[in-house]
């Protein structure tokens, strides 16, 4: 699907494969933040610390803010 | 001579309303969603307990299952839908005597409340009383019962939904099918495309944008569905129609497990947003949502 | 041969709105039918008109207090909500207010939200928290009018933009040339000529709040009960009185049918967000 998303002409942009602005990532981020988390309390928790998880959340969140 | 103070005069009670009944609840729901809090507890204080509810959420299988129904449920009720109404829509292009009355009788379902298009369906599947279980049963001998079987129940929710909503997706179709340029087609006929070529290089890439917002605004309706699927089958037989928002309803709410719910609600909230996003960015050729004609 | 499609074709549409009619004339026998009559074989012929049914629900007093109620709420509803939507887009469409679009774009997205995700935080807050005295925001119609307003203000704020947008504004200016004020350019300019859409924004608005149930069955007990919450106890508290719930959700379905008539050709826009022009 993410071919033909006419946005892909509009200004140079980072790895995400849709143009954003500052909002979009930020919005991201805290999506995925929450997702690593739900996740890792499904599958890891057991084996490793959560905050192993809040850290790695935040270092995608910045990757994503920076470079999206 | 028009200060700027004026316009958000007019604005104000707008914003107050939507701030006190939309972003208040948000954040209250997301406070309490760190507490641990049950009126009918022992202990019916509010007691933080960091992430626990959602730890507890993420193994909750009730809740899992239910949330994969509801998805089921979207795909097949918003697939047919958008099959269906493509092929009424396409009829309706055609003139035909009495179109206008037609049109009207294929719009009414989209008036009716949830609640009492339940109440129809139920009376239309009720054994003993209602048509489809008897004449399954006279003209097939199939054993229809949708306090039973799970995967009927499915399915008669999937289909009450296409009845109710069809006419959406139709007319949505409709209205792009009409406002349609007439080139593209007449260039296909020139160069000898055959029907199905036609429409699958020039009928459907025109008809995207329509097809996508009418998925778009059908799958969020669906996955929120609860008012029919409670009239017509509980939630039940066992859990297999307890959709997500009737989970919430009938299963959290009554349990005063305040906490609890709160994160359930709230990652109820995340997925449609996610779902809508998701979607969102697939649909946008910046059709802009912010500026009406 | 071109008849014959065109039989073909009358006889498709018949066949398809008589699926689509069925189940509600399903209902109306139903509801036109003793309980004797009910059981056995299905019949769809009205043989004489079983009126018990309806008289049952209409003579019942805590009927009339749930039709009463929501016809209060529906209109109170649909007027306030229609007011406040003319405001709101005319402050939209006539002053320069920094961040505007987001401010309109936030608001619409407000329809987007699954009630069943609020329905815990508003019932704590309509106990709890909106509490004045003895007084409790649950179980009150105007409790149920304003959370109304969370899914219809969106709703009619985007039909009444593109109204508001549409009249020209050298009609204000001239206006206000002539010496009137913000308040009567509204009164003798834009309303007159915003009517139409007022109208069918209103229309919509009291359909969308009349058929409302979720939260009409979670935010109130006694007094403020609906007519579809009314409907709901047929199945969930006095069992399987089949005629007369049948009889129930037939009255509920009158203004729908009436509405219908006036509004068919903007039901799509404002169902799909105008997304689509019907």
């Amino acid at each position: 699907m993410s071919d033909d998303v006419p946005l892909r002409r509009a200004a140079p942009h980072g790895f995400l494969p849709i143009h954003t602005n500052a909002f979009d990532r930020v919005f991201i981020s805290v999506v995925c933040f929450v997702a690593i988390h739900l996740f890792w309390m499904r599958f890891l928790e057991q084996d490793i610390s959560l905050y192993v998880a809040t850290v790695l959340s935040v270092i995608v969140g910045a990757i994503i803010i920076a470079r999206g | 001579m028009r200060p700027q103070s004026v316009g958000w005069l007019f604005l104000a009670p707008t914003l107050l309303i939507l701030a006190v009944f939309g972003v208040l609840p948000f954040i209250y729901v997301l406070v309490v969603s760190f507490f641990d809090w049950n009126s009918f507890a022992a202990d019916p204080t509010m007691r933080f307990s960091g992430v626990q509810n959602y730890r507890d959420l993420v193994f909750d299988t009730g809740f899992l299952m239910s949330l994969w129904n509801t998805l089921k449920f979207g795909v097949f009720a918003v697939a047919s839908e958008i099959v269906l109404g493509y092929f009424l829509a396409q009829l309706f292009m055609r003139n035909f005597p009495l179109k206008g009355f037609f049109r009207t009788i294929h719009t009414l379902p989209l008036m009716i409340a949830p609640v009492a298009v339940g109440a129809t369906w139920r009376l239309m599947t009720v054994p003993g009383l209602g048509p489809i279980p008897y004449y399954l049963d006279r003209w097939f001998g199939y054993d229809y019962l949708i306090s039973r079987y799970a995967g009927q129940a499915f399915l008669t929710t999937v289909v009450m939904d296409v009845w109710h909503w069809t006419p959406l997706v139709t007319l949505t179709l409709l209205a792009a099918l009409s406002s349609m340029p007439k080139e593209p087609f007449e260039q296909a006929q020139i160069d000898g495309a055959n029907k199905l070529q036609t429409f699958w290089y020039v009928t459907l890439p025109l008809l995207k944008p329509a097809i996508l917002s009418a998925v778009f605004i059908r799958l969020m309706d669906a996955m929120r569905t609860v008012d029919e699927v409670w009239m017509l089958t509980g939630g039940g037989p066992a859990a297999a129609t307890r959709y997500v928002g009737l989970y919430i309803w009938r299963v959290v709410f009554p349990k005063t497990d305040y906490g609890y719910g709160s994160a359930m609600s709230l990652i109820t909230l995340y997925l449609t947003i996610v779902l809508c996003w998701l979607l969102y960015a697939g649909l946008v050729a910046r059709r802009d949502l912010r500026k009406p004609e | 041969m071109k008849r014959d499609r065109k039989g073909l074709s009358l006889t498709f549409w018949l066949f398809s709105s008589l699926i689509t009619l069925f189940p509600i004339y399903w209902m109306f026998c139903v509801s036109a039918k003793s309980r004797v009559e009910l059981f056995g074989a299905p019949t769809f012929l009205i043989r004489s008109f079983f009126s018990e049914n309806y008289w049952a629900t209409l003579t019942n007093t805590s009927f009339q207090g749930y039709m009463f109620n929501s016809i209060v709420i529906a209109t109170s509803n649909a007027l306030l909500v229609t007011t406040l939507s003319l405001f709101a887009t005319y402050a939209l469409s006539r002053y320069k207010l920094s961040g505007k679009e987001n401010i309109f774009f936030w608001t619409i997205t407000n329809r987007m939200a699954p009630p069943a995700a609020f329905l815990l935080p508003l019932f704590l807050l309509y106990t709890q928290v909106f509490v004045v005295g003895d007084w409790k925001m649950f179980d009150t119609r105007i409790g149920l009018i304003l959370l109304y307003c969370v899914f219809n203000l969106p709703f009619a704020i985007w039909t009444m933009r593109g109204v508001v947008d549409a009249i020209p504004q050298e009609l204000d200016e001239a206006a206000f040339v002539d010496g009137a004020s913000t308040w009567q350019v509204i009164l003798h300019v834009i309303l007159p000529l915003a009517r139409p859409g007022l109208a069918v924004t209103a229309i919509l608005t009291w359909v969308f709040a009349w058929n409302e149930y979720l939260f009409a069955a979670t935010l109130t007990s006694v007094h403020a009960r609906t007519i579809t919450t009314g409907l709901a106890e047929f199945v969930t508290v006095t069992g399987t009185n089949w005629g007369q719930m049948a009889a129930t959700a037939m009255l509920t379905l009158i203004p729908a049918i009436i509405f219908l008539s006036l509004v068919q050709k903007h039901i799509v826009a404002g169902l799909t967000f105008g997304a689509v022009k019907g």
